[in-house]
């Protein structure tokens, strides 16, 4: 009887290991195959610029020789659990140490890690050069989004200081110097097929090379927990050809013209001074009094900064970069052209039947429902006033038609 | 020692303070529920306090403890202290909250004291051991309070005399009371066996000195310096002007120890304002500057002389129809040091009819323009 039901429970057991190995087995296939996929932008496998490359040489001889360390060290694990298995031989004969083998097991890894750590070494440093930067770009983190702005570089066309968020858009083929800091908690700023990570800390400024060698999209997000909407503070990197990106620089430093008199969007623009300009700048928009109309999202915003709207549909996303202006077709035609084709269909921008109207609207009608946000009106108390992020401002249909025509005219 | 009914009210009073501490602690604002149960803590407490006092009204135990034949009983300091403490708060009410409050102390303080030692002294007839049974109960109350109230009573008054005498006469009475409390320490070491009454009256004199000077030192007021600078704002202004400022400038710091990466360095040399932004080699006149984030620049002057470096950054109305210019600057240094500055601009350039500057004071045509988009 006992024997027989120990039996079962054997082939039980055996089963519930079959089961369990296949589940491992599907899982690391499932693993394995996620490495080969096709659409993953954030991938450090594929360094699209010179420091990705760096960081990518240094790591690929590092992980070769930890794999054939790893190797050899299983193989060994193997050889002395089979070779040494107890076949009721006697307890072979104890020795205390060998010395040589132990010196030379020592002194072996250290050799190694003292290699690599040359190599290591030399790679930071050279990461972290300032001097022969061809461009700077200051950039700005906050709760959930990035700021970008460009000093005046008369090289570049730049005559005036540039502002725009989400998107950093760079000629190809430059050696750019991103000068991170940020306005409340650390974020950290990170293209994957650029380069490495780096933080932004409040009060101070770290510098980030970056260099793209193809035009094209290179897709990041912030990678230091940040708050509620880390998971949604993602940011793009835009390279352009060097005439493109002159393209862009000209297209930037124009101011916002009033829409035409009687339009939907001219009523837009309008509830836009009600509502928005109290956080959003939009330059060379007027108050009723002709006045320019200043944001003051300092008194607003707990980080002290709203997106600057002058230029949005210039970019593809919005909101951290998370949700896209465009279209489904009309985003997938500029992320899979060709580097020759990407510059124009990308200054092209959003036209209007481009425009991802839906995601706009629904972003208009209640923001803190798409990208949580500690924006409620009932909880201010703790925050001087002032929101984390974009509230609800309770718009009415109408007026959210008015707006979308509004900031559709933004290009 | 203690009888059935005093613990079951010493329970219930500690029990009701950690209620009410938990009361105000966790719900805020209600002012009802705080009164209700400080009333209740401090009758029970009362009860508690009697209950002790009188053995729970039990003739026996009493009776038991103190024969006929008992020595009698001390006078008792305390219904003073707490008929003092009732006068005071009485007084307190009427001129100042600090009276009231230090009456309280005074009321609570004795009669704490007096329950326990009446009650100590009904303990048995044997004053010695009565002595050490209040001893066990006070003691650990008493000393840490009579170390406080010792250390106040040599803090304050000290504190009062080194703000009123000048810095170099404070240096001088700080090492001559060192030097002095070393050589008593030195003398009541090295001779053990000085008489208790000598030791006593040195300390005693000691602290009356102190006291004494305390009071002469806060009559006396704070030295003049601090006066002034109090009066004109010295504290809580930057004087950024041409001139160097009597109190701003004293004691500038002359070096950078914390280079935490600065946005610019922007140094005066040869009379002439140049800025070097992070990253771009070629000295510039222009310089981009984020809104509303702590920036910090290095300024160094390379220039004979003493300069500072100034920034304006528009206006901001403080009040209805009361315009204030917005500025900030570094100290005056000399030539050779270097300073940080660290400023928030809240405002875009467009915000100001007047372009955002770093400049000089006195230097009139050298100016770098600070742009905020
Ligand atoms: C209380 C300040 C505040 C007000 C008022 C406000 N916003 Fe915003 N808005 C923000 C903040 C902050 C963000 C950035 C949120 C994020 O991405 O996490 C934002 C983001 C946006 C974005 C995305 C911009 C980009 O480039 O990513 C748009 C578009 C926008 N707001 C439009 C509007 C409009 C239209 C109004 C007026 C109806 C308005 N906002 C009112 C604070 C405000
Ligand atoms: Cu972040």
């Amino acid at each position: 009887m006992i024997r027989h039901s120990n039996k079962r429970n054997a082939v039980r057991m055996s089963k519930t290991v079959r089961r369990i190995s296949a589940a491992a087995a599907g899982l690391s296939a499932v693993a394995l195959l996620a490495g080969c996929a096709k659409n993953a932008p954030q991938d450090t496998w594929q360094p699209k610029g010179p420091n990705a490359q760096k960081i990518d040489d240094l790591q690929k001889p590092v992980f070769a020789i930890a794999g054939i360390v790893g190797i050899i060290v299983f193989a060994a694990i193997g050889y002395a659990l089979f070779k040494f298995k107890d076949r009721g031989q006697p307890i072979p004969e104890q020795t205390h140490g060998k010395p040589v083998l132990e010196i030379g097991m020592t002194i072996l890894p250290a050799v190694i890690l003292a290699g690599i750590g040359i190599f290591t070494f030399q790679t930071i440093f050279d990461l972290a050069k300032t001097d022969d930067t061809e461009m700077v770009i200051n950039v700005t983190g906050q709760q959930w989004w990035w700021e970008y702005d460009y000093p005046v570089q008369e090289q570049y066309g730049i005559t005036d200081p540039i502002i725009t968020s989400g998107q950093l858009v760079i000629p190809s083929g430059t050696k750019v110097l991103l000068r991170e800091t940020s306005r409340d908690v650390i974020h950290s700023y990170w293209i994957p097929a650029l380069n490495g990570k780096r933080d932004a800390v409040p009060g101070r400024v770290h510098t980030l090379r970056l260099e793209a060698d193809e035009p094209g999209i290179y897709a990041g997000q912030c990678t230091e927990f940040c708050g509620l909407s880390h998971a949604v503070m993602r940011m793009e990197t835009v390279a352009l050809s060097k005439d493109d990106f002159a393209a862009w620089v000209k297209g930037q430093l124009s101011l916002a013209a009033s829409p035409t008199e009687g339009s939907l969007a001219q009523e837009g623009e309008s509830v836009f001074l009600n509502q928005c300009v109290r956080c959003h700048q939009v330059n060379g928009l007027k108050k009723a009094d002709g006045s320019p109309a200043i944001a003051a999202p300092e008194d607003n915003v707990w980080s002290g900064a709203a997106p600057n709207l002058t230029h949005l549909m210039s970019r593809n996303t919005f909101a951290g970069a998370s949700w896209n202006l465009l279209t489904k077709q009309c985003r997938k035609d500029v992320w899979e052209a060709s580097s020759e084709e990407f510059g124009k269909r990308y200054l092209a921008g959003v036209t209007e039947e481009c425009l991802n109207q839906t995601d706009l609207r629904r972003w208009l009608r209640n923001a803190p429902a798409m990208k949580p946000m500690y924006a409620d009106p009932t909880k201010l108390e703790e925050t001087g006033g002032k929101y984390r992020g974009m509230p609800n401002l309770g718009l009415s249909e109408d007026d959210i038609d008015k707006l979308v025509a509004y900031l559709a005219t933004l290009k | 020692m203690f009888t059935n009914g005093s613990k079951y009210l010493i329970g219930v009073t500690g029990f009701s303070a950690v209620v009410l501490v938990l009361y105000i602690a966790l719900v805020d604002g209600a002012v009802g529920g705080v009164v209700a149960l400080s009333s209740i803590m401090l009758a029970v407490g009362l009860l508690a306090g009697l209950a002790l006092f009188n053995r729970d009204g039990d003739v026996q135990v009493g009776d038991v403890a103190a024969p006929a034949n008992a020595e009698s009983v001390g006078s008792s300091l305390w219904p003073l202290v707490s008929t003092v403490g009732i006068v005071a708060m009485g007084i307190g009410l009427i001129t100042h909250e600090i009276v009231f409050l230090l009456g309280l102390v005074g009321l609570v303080a004795g009669f704490v004291e007096w329950v326990i030692q009446g009650w100590s002294e009904s303990a048995s007839s044997d004053r010695r051991y009565n002595a050490s049974v209040r001893g066990r109960l006070i003691h650990p109350l008493e000393f840490p309070v009579l170390a406080a109230v010792g250390a106040a009573v040599i803090v304050v008054p000290f504190s009062r005399i080194m703000l009123a005498i000048s810095k170099t006469a404070g240096a001088i009475v700080f090492i001559l009371v060192g030097c002095a409390v070393l050589a008593g320490g030195v003398v009541f070491a090295l001779r053990p066996n000085l008489k208790k009454t000598v030791v006593i009256g040195l300390c005693a004199v000691g602290a009356v000195g102190v006291v004494a000077g305390g009071i002469a030192g806060a009559s006396a007021g704070k030295r003049d310096q601090l006066v002034e600078a109090n009066e004109e704002d010295h504290f809580a202004h930057k004087e950024c002007g041409e001139e160097k400022s009597k109190y701003f400038d004293f004691n500038a710091e002359a070096k950078v120890s914390m280079r935490s990466n600065p946005t610019a360095t922007i140094e005066f040399i040869g009379g002439k304002l140049q800025a070097r932004e992070l990253g771009l080699n070629a000295p510039r006149t222009r310089i981009t500057i984020q809104k509303s984030a702590n920036i910090s620049v290095i300024f160094r002057n390379k220039t004979e002389g003493e300069h500072r470096l100034t920034l304006h950054y528009g206006e901001k109305e403080v009040q209805e129809g009361v315009v204030e210019e917005l500025h900030t600057c570094t100290q005056m240094i000399e030539e050779g040091e270097e300073q940080i500055l660290t400023f928030r601009i809240d405002k875009p350039s467009i915000a100001s009819e007047k372009p955002y500057t770093f400049s000089v004071p006195g230097v009139d045509d050298q100016s770098i323009e600070v742009f905020v988009p």
